[in-house]
């Protein structure tokens, strides 16, 4: 009963850490249909412009409630800076070339960016420790342990998801995105510049990755340049399980795959090692029985 | 650099006309321009190539680098130097030559400098080729009229023994191994520039297109030869057993790279996990090596990747375009986790599956030598027929009914169905081809390499592969090999950057979607 | 106001229009009638820079704008109201008429909102639904009004009156008149070529790729050759 608590626990907080990424992937794919592979490496990358800030710029012993918003910034700011990059150069050239083009560049990027980091950053060939927050203090439910960080990601995870969801809905580039999801065409006719939106919905992404990536290293204080892969993966399959291009959607299936995640590495045949077949196996599944998710229509972004 | 004479011996007036035109060219005052250019790049070939270090420094080995012999004699990329300075006299070489003096020349340079020597030669011929590029003008190529019976078989084993010439110089430019050569990876790629100048000239005088016009109008002859020629490479100066074991490693993984070919370049399905089926055929041979033998082991292998073609390939009824590669990647990604953990004791998990017997066909294992023939020769032959055989299927595939399903269901899924045509059968049997072969090839990589890991079979070898299919280009029958001989030699040649390798993969098929979609060979 | 001269549009190998000339005068309404598949659609696709012509030369106000990419061209002054109305059917009628205000920054976009509502009051009754439950009369009021948003100086409809019950033929068409008469320039395209030359103050016979006849309204109606093409 302890340990189902405790695992149960623990999908929450994986969850909701992968929830951030999972919106990234399903914003991206409303507005412009591209599996944007690359998009687990803009969070990857986060983690690793958080970690330098930690190391290079903030004084050592800096305690960790003043550490952690610039550590936020740092690693805001690499996403941002990465997923730009990657739109501007890599995909937006391709709009309107051969379907598999964009698939395969996007693989092409993810790739170049994973081993950028692991050839140029100092010693992440192995993993890099990330500081811990809140001292590593915990929550104590009865017989369930919840560290502090996890607390965090929990409360934040649906905090930043909501205010995604109020900023496409009410505001003026939300109202242009939604409309470039369902009709690019006609949305060029109202006088909306598909390029800056694309750029937008990149720039969204990659805060919201930025933050995911923080909370991810905090929490698990551990780092490596295929954690973007990985998440991205489970990330994309929880933006498909939810439905694409819904935001409450993604968050639904991001929690989804982190109950599967740690319920099948306790309980499922396998055990652990085991327990990321147990997500592709939903992946496979999914896809080919409910490829529309859960909250999914076969439209754009939707709320 | 003769195809003029080429064009008045079968003395059709056309060409001819505009070869003697191009002839008078070379003297006009527009073509004086590349004078300088070829001047400097010859002045730089015989310039000395380093200072300070050579020859008493730290790597007296680099003495190979004919670094000191000039003017008297000039070899190794020196010569091929000279040899490109003096083809870009000719009007339409100068821009292929002088690329690949830049890259020749460039290489060298940047190699000596890492070395903190100071190259004298080296800026002076990248100049030169900078200006040949830089001077020299793009034209349309001449089409030369196809030749009768008389001249064909002689010029078509003449390009066959050329093209045998380039694969052989190729595989051993820049000799085994950083350990007896440490600028192996520099000759290597600056042989790779000089090959790239010669077959650019080539084309640049459309004879290229003329070889390839004629072998594929005398199919069955240009096969025959091109086999023989293969088959003659152990005669080559890569006649030893360390080349034969590389060249038949390529072989393994071109036959994959064929079978992927199938589903990508056919079928336009975009499989993201293919290693799977190189590695069900090689676990499967592997398991079966010790009680049945090689033949009987290899089907096995090939029926059991074929039947996980059909299981990975059955979601496509369901499921489409973006969301089938994600499928395939899971699949990959199953398969991978599976094998690293041993999954009912038939993978060795981390400890692999050591000890596989080589191959042993009537009383002959095919590590051994046979007669004069180099040890590997049997696995590199056996490569070879199996790349024939995978390249004959591909051909015959893709101008059949079903390849051509293929294709409509690649170009509209859609629009095929009305057409009639039945896309889940179509599909599933892309997969079920594609996996085949490679399951045949998992079989020969196990029993080649003797010991089968898990770690061979992960997504960035499924990338690879990828990555060769498409820079071959998709779809074309001999892309698959030309892409899987470039991405498979260039990491054996280049272990001094084996680091950068994924990186440059990865870099690579950014460039290729953007610069040049339908690959280096495209249909 | 407007004028295309010698206007060639090609999608890859098919060339859709060939060799269109005609000009619009401030005030009027313009209007390009002829069969379907003649080019009149891809003429207005490629002025409102969808389509990127390869031949000839499209001038709004004196100034050239057919290299323009589509979301500058509304900015300039010409808005474009497709065919099939392409309203964003999962928003609602209100977020609908905030598009085609999108570019606008001044302070007069709710008075412009309640002038569509006053002009087709059904809207402002469903203003919180969902433009995809609309009928197909009010999709068009709506895509008339999420046009007329935009304050654009030329107005363009592309087969207003398709698929529409008579009675809503003849509202519509009151609405070009009157957005006319209170200073909208219109060039529109239709198939039904009686009803459209009849409003139109000028004509344009559009025929495979071609303009082949031009002249006031009323007198192509009564061209002998109009008529037997196209008014059986």
């Amino acid at each position: 009963m302890a340990t189902l608590a405790q695992q149960l626990v623990n999908g929450l907080v994986l969850g909701a850490l992968i929830g951030l990424i999972a919106l990234g992937y399903t914003m991206v794919y409303g507005i412009v249909q591209l599996i944007n592979f690359a998009h687990g490496e803009v969070f990857m990358a986060g983690a690793f412009g958080a970690h330098f800030a930690y190391l290079r710029l903030l004084p050592a012993g800096t305690p960790w409630y003043l550490a952690l918003p610039v550590m936020t910034g740092a690693a805001v700011a690499v996403s941002v800076a990465v997923a730009v990059a990657m739109e501007r150069w890599a995909y937006r050239p391709l709009r309107g070339a051969h379907k598999l083009a964009p698939l395969i560049t996007a693989l092409g990027v993810s790739i170049l960016l994973q081993e950028v980091v692991r050839v140029f950053y100092p010693g992440a060939t192995a993993p890099l420790a990330f500081p811990r927050a809140f001292a590593g203090g915990s929550l104590t439910l009865g017989p369930v342990l919840v560290l502090w960080t996890g607390v965090l990601a929990v409360v934040v995870a649906p905090l930043l998801a909501t205010g995604l969801h109020l900023y496409v809905e009410r505001s003026r580039l939300g109202r242009a995105m939604r409309a470039t999801a369902q009709d690019p065409d006609t949305a060029r006719l109202m006088g909306i510049d598909p390029d800056r939106v694309v750029l937008a919905t990149f720039v969204i992404g990659a805060v919201l990755a930025g933050a995911g990536a923080v909370l991810y290293g905090v929490h698990y204080t551990q780092i490596d340049t295929a954690i973007g892969f990985q998440n991205g993966i489970f990330a994309f399959t929880a933006a498909v399980l939810g439905g694409i291009g819904s935001i409450r959607g993604a968050m639904l299936g991001a929690l989804c795959i982190g109950l599967v995640k740690s319920l099948a590495g306790q309980y499922a045949w396998g055990g652990a090692q085991y327990d990321y077949v147990w997500v592709f196996v939903l992946l496979i599944l999914v896809l080919m029985f409910r490829p529309q998710g859960f909250l999914g229509r076969p439209e754009g972004v939707r709320a | 650099m003769t195809s003029t004479d080429t064009g008045s011996t079968t003395g059709v007036r056309g060409p001819v006309t505009r070869a003697r035109r191009s002839a008078r060219s070379v003297l006009s005052v527009r073509s004086v321009r590349r004078v300088p250019g070829a001047v400097l790049v010859l002045a730089g070939a015989l310039s000395p190539w380093a200072s300070v270090v050579l020859p008493g420094g730290a790597y007296p080995d680099l003495a190979t680098l004919h670094l000191f012999d000039a003017p008297h004699l000039v070899t190794g990329f020196r010569l091929h130097l000279v040899l490109l300075g003096l083809a870009a006299l000719l009007p339409r070489a100068a821009r292929p030559a002088g690329a690949g003096v830049l890259i020749i020349a460039f290489v060298h340079t940047a190699f000596l400098a890492a070395l903190g020597a100071v190259s004298f030669g080296g800026p002076v011929a990248l100049a030169g080729g900078a200006l040949l590029v830089w001077q020299g003008r793009r034209e349309p190529a001449p089409r030369w009229p196809l030749p009768g019976r008389a001249v064909v078989w002689p010029a078509l084993a003449a390009a066959f023994a050329g093209l045998l010439w380039l694969v052989s110089a190729t595989l051993t430019a820049g000799g085994q191994s950083r350990a007896t050569n440490p600028h192996g990876g520099a000759e290597f790629l600056a042989f790779l520039g000089f090959a790239v100048a010669l077959l650019g000239i080539l084309s640049a005088y459309g004879v290229l297109a003329w070889l390839s016009a004629l072998a594929e109008r005398h199919r069955t002859f240009s096969v025959a030869v091109l086999l023989g020629c293969a088959m003659l490479l152990p005669l080559t100066g890569a006649g030893t057993g360390y080349w034969m074991t590389v060249a038949s490693t390529i072989g393994v993984y071109a036959a994959t790279a064929i079978g992927l070919n199938i589903v990508v370049g056919l079928a336009g399905l975009l499989d993201l996990g293919y290693v799977a089926f190189l590695g069900i055929g090689a676990f499967t041979a592997a398991n079966l090596a010790h009680t049945v033998p090689f033949p009987v082991a290899a089907l096995a292998g090939a029926v059991a990747a074929g039947l996980l073609g059909v299981v990975v390939g059955a979601p496509t009824l369901r499921v489409r375009g973006d969301y089938l590669a994600i499928v395939t990647l899971a699949f990959g990604e199953i398969f991978f986790r599976a094998a690293q953990n041993d999954l009912g004791g038939l993978t060795g998990g981390a400890n692999s599956i050591p000890g596989i017997p080589p191959i042993t066909l009537f009383g002959q294992a095919f590590d051994r030598p046979v007669g004069a023939l180099p040890a590997g020769f049997l696995y590199y032959a056996l490569t070879v027929l199996m790349v024939a055989g995978a390249m004959a299927v591909l051909a015959n595939l893709k101008h059949s009914r079903t390849g051509r399903a293929w294709l409509a269901i690649s170009a509209d899924e859609d629009v095929a169905r009305a057409m009639g045509v039945h896309t889940g059968r179509a599909k599933i049997l892309a997969f079920l081809v594609g996996a085949t072969l490679a399951g045949l090839a998992g079989a020969v990589f196990a029993h080649k390499l003797g010991t089968v890991g898990y770690e061979s079979f992960d997504f960035s070898e499924s990338v690879t592969l990828l990555a060769a299919v498409i820079l071959g280009g998709m779809g074309t029958v001999p892309g698959a090999v030309v892409g899987a001989s470039l991405l498979f030699v260039l990491p054996e040649k280049l272990r001094e950057f084996s680091d950068y390798r994924l990186m440059l993969f990865g870099l690579a098929l950014i460039l290729i979607m953007r610069l040049r979609p339908k690959g280096l060979v495209s249909s | 106001m407007l004028e295309v001269e010698g206007l060639a549009v090609a999608y890859g190998a098919i060339e859709a229009v060939k060799d269109v000339t005609f000009t619009v005068e401030e005030g009027r309404i313009v209007c390009l009638v002829g069969t379907n598949g003649a080019g009149k659609t891809t003429t207005l696709r490629a002025v409102s820079g969808l389509l990127r012509p390869h031949r000839g030369e499209i001038r709004f106000l004196g100034r050239p704008i057919h290299h323009l990419p589509a979301h500058t061209v509304l900015a300039l002054g010409i808005a474009h109201c497709p065919e099939g109305r392409r309203l964003f059917t999962g928003m609602t009628v209100e977020e609908n008429l905030m598009l085609g205000a999108h570019l606008r920054r001044d302070s007069e976009i709710a008075k412009d909102m309640l002038r569509v509502y006053e002009l087709f009051p059904v809207l402002g009754e469903r203003q919180g639904q969902r433009a995809g439950l609309l009928s197909g009369g009010e999709q068009q009021m709506l895509a008339i009004g999420r046009a007329v948003m935009a304050r654009p100086k030329l107005l363009m409809f592309d087969e207003p009156t398709m698929g529409l019950a008579p009675i809503m033929i003849q509202r519509i068409l009151d609405t070009i008149a009157l957005l006319r008469d209170q200073g909208t320039t219109v060039l529109m395209v239709e198939q039904n070529a009686l009803a459209a030359l009849t409003l139109a103050d000028h004509g344009h016979v559009i025929d495979l790729g071609r303009t082949t006849l031009s002249g006031p309204g009323r007198e192509l109606l009564a061209d002998p050759r109009v008529r037997s093409a196209y008014l059986g």
